[in-house]
């Protein structure tokens, strides 16, 4: 299995796409930051004052890993989808899926390899964002404050920073599966990443029309996936277009309900890509 | 080869049905160690539908394969790695090397050394493009590093899945020869084909399929003996052929000027002969006709 990952990762390294996803990564938090940046500092007609302490504040330590973190999971879950839906998916069209398979017989490890290289992968995609998102982070906070106050850096706040850590790769975690699952059922790349985005997209579009439904039909949202990453993540809770944060679930609730997309999306995916035949 | 040696392969009753399309129905199939066995059939006959429930990647409907004595079912990590594989049209990631590919696989496998792929790829004449991209290459360099790909981990067992496909007459010759070469040093082969010549060039047994069942198995020299023709000159040769009509253990009867075609095995010229005396026809001239595997190939599919 070992074995298995590590060939996994070698794929991933000699190719083109994940390279241009990891640029379109650094360049969206590039954009975020430093768009953010330019619209705190003239100010946009009809800001409100509270509003435009928000701005400046979410742009400044320790507020800003918030929002690394957040843009980590946004930006990460959308590349990690067309990722995942790449590495399953074009192994069915190239044939190679068959090719592997004829040399080392064991599906379930196959599949397998290929979750835990697209989750070393996220790991080293967040760590990355860390890492530009502090360098920006660092260059906004000295721009509108003047210095940086390293006095909230404690072993505490370094824990939290951790955790935050971990639940950006959990939810992660959810899309990563997502693509593999449909991948797997539409056994191409593009269906893997057409359903996985679409979901993406949708589903915001649907938490905003049942949250503002009321009733039983505000109640759904808490069971979608968004909804639940939106709970875990703090720098989701600042607010957006179809975002209502009065509605978030509790973070056992998100963190169990995102458990089982998990568990459902893997169960799936193994049950498929096993039972079903590879023909030429 | 003797019927005593190892069977590497066996079917009993393989049947794969993909709805309600019967790709291959109660197929019984033994390959021998040491054989370069050839498995022919026509186009969508079954033949790789066949091979990919050997290696695991279809779910026989019914029946059983045994690789090495083991059911494929439960036992394909000690089977593959003790199997070669040119799959027809070889997938290789079209971003990689040659050599990377080989590389990739090579790990797969394990126990594969650099210098190893350096072999497969000399034995395959691709050194001088092993560093460039998969996707750059043309049909037949894609076909020889298949085949190099099958041969890296040295197995026992080879399937040839449609080998010589896009090579040039040279390369298909090289291919031959390597088949052969590879049959001489101990391998068993499964070579599948619709190039009849090339078949009956490399293989000693041949098993045919059409629609997904066994329609003739046996050595090659059987088979062409069991399709032969019988060319006969005769005295009279209306009467003959009159007479000829009669026995229903010849199987066809045509004429081309004075001469009669009997589709009939070479073991009853003596029975032929007599038929036509008794009749008061005398036969100036017999010789048996060689078949070649294409003609039988034709004859047998084309019945039914």
């Amino acid at each position: 299995m070992v074995r298995l990952v590590r060939v996994e990762l070698f794929k991933v390294r000699k190719r083109g796409m994940t390279w241009i996803l990891l640029a379109v990564l650094v360049a969206f938090f590039c954009m975020i930051f430093l768009g953010m940046y330019a619209a705190a500092g003239s100010a946009p007609h009809g800001m409100p004052g509270a509003g435009l302490e928000a701005l400046k504040a979410s742009l400044q330590f320790p507020n800003a890993f918030d929002m690394i973190f957040s843009t980590a999971q946004g930006i990460g879950g959308i590349l990690l989808v067309i990722l995942a839906a790449s590495a399953v998916g074009n192994e069915y069209g190239w044939g190679t899926v068959r090719q592997m398979l004829s040399k080392r017989g064991i599906r379930s490890h196959y599949l397998g390899a290929k979750i835990v290289s697209l989750i070393i992968i996220a790991l080293i995609g967040i760590a990355i964002s860390l890492i530009v998102g502090f360098a920006l982070a660092s260059f906004t906070t000295i721009q509108l404050a003047g210095s940086i106050n390293w006095d909230f850096m404690s072993a505490s706040y370094v824990g939290e920073l951790f955790k935050m850590f971990g639940w950006t790769a959990f939810a992660l975690l959810v899309y990563i599966l997502l693509g593999v699952l449909f991948a797997v059922v539409g056994r191409s790349a593009l269906v893997g990443i057409a359903v996985g985005l679409g979901y993406y997209f949708v589903e915001r579009i649907a938490i905003g029309i049942f949250t503002g439904a009321g009733g039983w039909l505000a109640e759904i949202p808490n069971y979608l996936i968004g909804q639940n990453i939106n709970a875990l993540m703090p720098g989701n809770q600042l607010g957006g277009p179809f975002m209502t944060t009065s509605t978030l679930p509790s973070l056992l609730h998100a963190s169990v309900t995102l458990a089982v997309y998990c568990l459902v999306f893997l169960a799936l995916s193994l049950y498929l890509f096993q039972k079903r035949d590879l023909t030429a | 080869m003797s019927k005593d040696s190892e069977v590497i392969v066996r079917t009993e009753h393989l049947t794969k049905r993909f709805g309600h399309l019967v790709a291959v129905e109660d197929l019984n199939l033994e390959i021998h160690q040491g054989e370069v066995f050839g498995f022919l059939g026509p186009n969508g006959a079954g033949k790789t539908t066949t091979i990919g429930m050997m290696l695991g990647l279809i779910e026989p409907t019914a029946g059983r394969v045994e690789v090495f004595g083991l059911d494929v079912r439960n036992n394909l990590a000690s089977i593959l790695p003790r199997v070669g594989v040119l799959m027809e049209n070889p997938s290789f990631y079209p971003y990689l090397s040659a050599w990377d590919n080989l590389h990739l696989f090579a790990r797969v496998t394990g126990g594969v050394t650099n210098d190893r792929i350096k072999q497969v790829l000399e034995i395959v004449e691709l050194s001088g493009r092993a560093r460039d991209k998969f996707k750059t290459y043309s049909l037949g360099m894609k076909q020889r590093l298949g085949i190099a790909c099958a041969l890296l981990h040295d197995p026992e067992f080879i399937i040839l899945d449609e080998p010589t496909t896009g090579l040039d007459p040279a390369g298909m010759k090289e291919v031959r020869d390597l088949t052969i070469r590879l049959g001489q040093e101990g391998k068993t082969i499964l070579l599948s084909s619709h190039r009849l010549h090339e078949v009956e060039q490399v293989c000693e047994h041949v098993a045919i399929i059409k629609q997904g069942r066994m329609i003739a198995q046996g050595m090659v020299n059987d088979l062409l003996k069991r399709g032969g023709m019988l060319q006969l000159r005769v005295t009279e040769p209306d009467r003959a052929m009159a007479v000829l009509q009669e026995p229903s253990w010849i199987s066809s009867l045509t004429r081309e000027g004075d001469l009669l075609l009997l589709g009939v095995s070479v073991e009853r010229a003596a029975e032929v002969s007599a038929l036509l005396a008794k009749n008061g026809i005398f036969v100036s001239e017999m010789k048996t006709r060689e078949n070649t595997l294409e003609s039988f190939f034709l004859e047998v599919t084309e019945e039914g």
